[in-house]
């Protein structure tokens, strides 16, 4: 699935340290984006409810909101640190982890 | 039925979901029928938890003999609760530092509520202290999820000069906290969003501050007031994550930015980040908390603890604001040590000082839930 820019933001956490970025694809390597790709293409990202939590929710648990764009749509979801999906969690991993670097390279 | 609360679920009210998925555009009526989908998905989910209480409570390990009864875990790195049982309560240390910290800062924290409050465990019915270290990999977080406690080992995934956070456990504040908030889900239960759920974070740093205190037997004077200290590594520029004495500034950092928390309601920060702000403003209950323990004087959890312990149990409830926390802390304050005491008027001052002034009424309900996140959406609150 092609997209132009990711928004990711993660919030909450006992620390509180709030992570953002924004992820293009020419700033990822090709693996990456490779990998980024194929995870929204199998999650079918733009049908997501946006609204991902377990139901529950869990004191000092992480928030995030990761928000898609593409030529012709965009798509928000938020989600919370214990999705029941695990296509969901390795997606919120694979972009916690970028944004991290990010982050820490900025 | 429970109203709603979460920021996302309240900022439309049902009503409008409805129409918007009536009479809105084909995206506007999909985004609107997810929304109202996950809404009944949390309701079937709460019924059947309401259903079964006495299944879920029947289910919570208990210690024997009502005494003090710990298992600490290892996850292994893994996302897979609880993992392999690493230490029961009476065994000798671990060679795994982790598994110490969980242990000791497990038992030090029942030690206060035990003999400090009269309190018997999490659920005050002798409930288990369950603990999970080593959870998943580079998981910079610690978390209570309901039934135990869940540490992470900070950025250890990461080279040594890039890490920011040691392993949680590293600080004992860091276990107090958690464990407070099992104490609160079995009290007050302080719904985790906007001002109660900034009470509820307050809740946990208070006990988690005492639980240290109590630890290095510190007085109000001599302690650090800080939460989190040990927590970030070299790499950062700051004490801890959050400072008690002095809100927003724990650090200062060019990676992690700046603290946020302020320390008076004229800085309250409006926000739909982290459930509402819990952590952000949970900076003006904890600093109305500091200056009444200082006022005071002598061991915190002896009399601010007292007091602050007995509201959590007896007064507050799940939509607490603040000026109901300062006008019920108030209010226990007179019960437990007179009306016009030099006590009450520490609460009094405490509470002042963070610009809320105590009603002697105790605190009447606020619009709270769906409405109170409608006005704020609309700007009338």
């Amino acid at each position: 699935m092609e997209f132009t820019q990711i928004k990711f933001e993660r919030s909450g956490g006992f620390a509180n340290i709030r992570i953002t970025a924004e992820l293009n694809p020419r700033d990822l390597s090709g693996e990456q984006a490779i990998a980024l790709k194929e995870l929204l293409d199998e999650l079918d990202f733009p049908k997501l409810p946006t609204k991902l939590t377990s139901g529950e929710t869990i004191p000092d648990e992480f928030i995030y909101t990761i928000t898609v764009e593409a030529e012709k749509w965009q798509h928000t979801i938020i989600a919370d640190g214990a999705p029941k999906d695990a296509k969901i969690q390795e997606l919120l991993e694979l972009l916690n982890r970028l944004a991290r670097k990010k982050m820490r390279n900025s | 039925m429970r109203p709603c609360f979460h920021p996302v679920e309240c900022v439309i009210p049902e009503h409008m979901l409805e129409s918007i998925a009536t009479h809105g555009t084909s995206a506007q009526r999909q985004a609107a029928l997810n929304n109202i989908r996950v809404v009944y998905q949390l309701r079937a989910e709460r019924a059947m938890r309401a259903s079964f209480k006495g299944l879920f409570d029947s289910a919570i390990p208990r210690a024997i003999n009502n005494e003090k009864e710990r298992v600490i875990y290892d996850a292994m790195r893994r996302d897979v609760l609880p993992g392999t049982v690493a230490r029961r309560e009476g065994d000798a240390p671990s060679s795994d530092p982790a598994v110490n910290e969980a242990y000791d800062g497990g038992g030090t924290t029942y030690d206060l509520f035990t003999k400090e409050f009269g309190r018997n465990s999490i659920d005050n019915r002798a409930m288990r202290l369950d603990a999970s270290v080593h959870y998943r990999t580079g998981y910079d977080n610690a978390f209570w999820d309901g039934a135990q406690m869940v540490y992470g080992d900070g950025d250890e995934d990461l080279p040594a000069d890039e890490r920011l956070f040691n392993r949680f456990t590293i600080a004992i504040d860091i276990i107090g906290h958690e464990l407070t908030h099992g104490v609160t889900q079995f009290e007050a239960k302080l719904v985790y969003s906007q001002q109660s759920g900034a009470l509820n974070e307050h809740m946990s740093d208070v006990f988690g501050s005492l639980v240290k205190q109590y630890q290095l037997q510190q007085s109000a004077s001599e302690a650090d007031w800080i939460i989190g200290a040990g927590l970030l590594t070299g790499n950062v520029n700051g004490v801890g994550v959050r400072s008690m004495k002095t809100p927003g500034a724990a650090y200062d950092d060019p990676v992690l930015g700046k603290d946020p928390q302020p320390a008076h309601m004229r800085a309250y920060v409006n926000t739909v980040s982290d459930n509402g702000g819990v952590h952000i403003n949970s900076g003006i209950p904890n600093h109305a908390f500091y200056l009444t323990a200082l006022e005071m004087g002598g061991y915190a959890w002896k009399k601010a603890g007292q007091i602050w312990y007995t509201a959590l149990r007896d007064k507050l409830s799940e939509n607490s604001s603040f000026q109901q926390c300062a006008d019920l802390t108030h209010q226990t304050a007179g019960e437990l040590f007179g009306a016009g005491s030099l006590e009450q008027q520490a609460v009094q001052h405490g509470w002042a000082a963070v610009g809320l002034t105590v009603s002697e009424s105790g605190g009447k309900p606020k619009p709270s839930g769906c409405l109170e996140a409608t006005l704020r959406f609309i700007g009338a609150a």
